[in-house]
């Protein structure tokens, strides 16, 4: 479903990847772990074309989107949709309208229509009859499960998920872990998880890539990463920084 | 020296090349996005009818305080009779479109800034972009057509009421004679003055919608980044309006010269 082959980019003067190579496969959750600062998210971004690389090449669904324009774009983004770290709720709008934003946006204009979708998407976030809540009044938990809302009503192939838990208490995380499970199961649908976030791995993943100093450093599934013996890869699972 | 000299020629022509570069992707957009009308309104809301009352009182206030500055220094040379026609020449041709636009500015563009800088540093423009809508047309081609189509209302409105309030200031509390004001002001007074005085005003929108824009979209992270986008877009609109307005005063005067 995504593939992103010898990719590396570069932020100011700071190289943050370095040769990247990943595949996922269509209907597999994969979780891309790694130390804060260490390019995840920036890598993530390049999966919607949010980011350009320096070199290197990004394949979705088939189709090289390396060099698209942000027009040529539109497509490729109605089939991956993303949750940011933030959420990145429209401030402006209500719950309502922030998921009804990409339907009214692709053209669909039955106000009936768009009312049962935003119902069905806020039930499947366990957020139901939130509609009219501006986004300043939600919690972090619920902000995040409003941008899952947002990300989900359009029905996409593949779901990519920025630091779903980051900030998050560890029952709001629990919660959300189980959604993005439950989401999978529901809708099918391939998911990128970039993480650091131990649990989330294990909760979600069917393929782990560990990424450090900007290239891939371990692949594999979460029982091969379980049986690890590399210092490195064990350092962050047990969450050991070496320090005194 | 030199060098740093050069580096900031160099860093002025880039950000002249950004500037171009947006305006002619929100050109674009104008023809190959879908038109929201919606927005658009909003926009000419809170560029247009939410700025009514600076350009108000900026217009009665600078014509008022004109009349009574020309009329003190006319009336010792027995010209109090002119001060009408004085007063609504410098309002046309000057004070009426460079008071609107730079109070503008400080209202319109700063919010241009601010509300945009805030968009990009939430991701709230990522978020646009992943959902497969381009920033320009959802949210600089609303704002830029609303700011083209006000200003020059706004420069309008302005300069009638600052001609208003000179009339009631020169005939009520000064002792200019009414017919005497109102001859002279339509004798030395036409659509040259008008069309200078929305020329203008077009321009100096032109500069504000961008310039304004262009310091939201390029805002740095942090709260600093998102302070900075407000008081750098008033900044740079206030100094780009006086400079262009001398140039364009010379051009202008070539196309409507006074008095032809």
């Amino acid at each position: 479903m995504i593939s992103v082959r010898k990719l590396t980019k570069t932020l100011g003067t700071q190289e943050i990847l370095r040769g990247v190579d990943l595949e996922v496969a269509r209907g597999q959750t994969c979780v891309v772990l790694g130390r804060s600062g260490s390019g995840k998210s920036v890598l993530l971004k390049h999966f919607i074309g949010l980011f350009k690389p320096n070199t290197g090449e990004v394949w979705v669904d088939g189709e090289e989107i390396t060099h698209l324009g942000e027009r040529q774009l539109g497509p490729v983004r109605k089939k991956v949709g993303i949750l940011f770290q933030s959420a990145a709720l429209f401030d402006s709008m209500t719950v309502e309208g922030n998921i009804a934003f990409p339907l009214r946006e692709s053209g669909l204009t039955d106000e009936k229509v768009i009312a049962d979708r935003v119902a069905e998407a806020l039930e499947m976030v366990d957020l139901s009859g939130e509609q009219k809540k501006m986004p300043e009044n939600l919690s972090g938990g619920m902000r995040k499960r409003v941008g899952l809302a947002r990300t989900i009503v359009s029905r996409p192939a593949c779901i990519l998920y920025d630091e779903p838990t980051t900030g998050l208490d560890p029952i709001a995380s629990d919660s959300i872990n189980r959604l993005i499970r439950r989401l999978q199961k529901r809708l099918s649908v391939t998911s990128v998880v970039v993480t650091h976030d131990m649990k989330t791995a294990f909760h979600t993943a069917d393929h782990v890539a560990y990424l450090h100093e900007g290239r891939i450093y371990f692949e594999g599934t979460v029982d091969e990463l379980r049986a690890s013996h590399d210092p490195l890869v064990d350092d962050f699972i047990e969450g050991r920084s070496g320090d005194e | 020296m030199l060098t740093s000299l050069g580096r900031s020629v160099i860093s002025f022509i880039g950000y002249l090349g950004e500037l171009a570069t947006l305006a002619s992707e929100t050109f674009r957009s104008l023809f190959v996005a879908k038109f929201r009308g919606q927005l658009f309104l909003r926009q000419v809301y809170e560029v247009g009818w939410r700025s009514q009352l600076v350009v108000i009182v900026t217009g009665m206030f600078t014509g008022a305080v004109l009349t009574a500055q020309t009329y003190f220094q006319f009336s010792k040379l027995g010209m109090k009779s002119a001060v009408g026609s004085v007063v609504a020449v410098a309002l046309f041709r000057e004070l009426g479109p460079v008071l609107t636009g730079l109070m503008v500015a400080g209202r319109v563009g700063a919010s241009f800034a601010a509300e945009i800088g805030t968009m990009k540093v939430t991701e709230q423009i990522d978020a646009l972009r992943s959902l497969g809508v381009h920033p320009h047309d959802y949210l600089v081609v609303p704002r830029v057509t609303a700011l083209l189509i006000s200003m020059p209302l706004l420069v309008a409105e302005s300069i009638g009421l600052a001609i208003l309030a000179s009339y009631f200031v020169g005939t009520q509390i000064l002792d200019i004679s009414a017919p005497y004001f109102l001859t002279n002001l339509m004798r030395y007074t036409g659509a040259r003055d008008i069309k200078m005085a929305l020329i203008k005003g077009f321009c100096f929108a032109v500069i504000i919608a961008f310039v304004s824009v262009h310091q939201g979209l390029t805002a740095k992270q942090g709260a600093e980044g998102v302070g900075r986008a407000p008081t750098e877009a008033v900044v740079i609109c206030s100094l780009a309006i006086l400079v262009i307005n001398f140039f364009l005063t010379f051009a202008l005067n070539i196309l409507f010269p006074y008095g032809s």
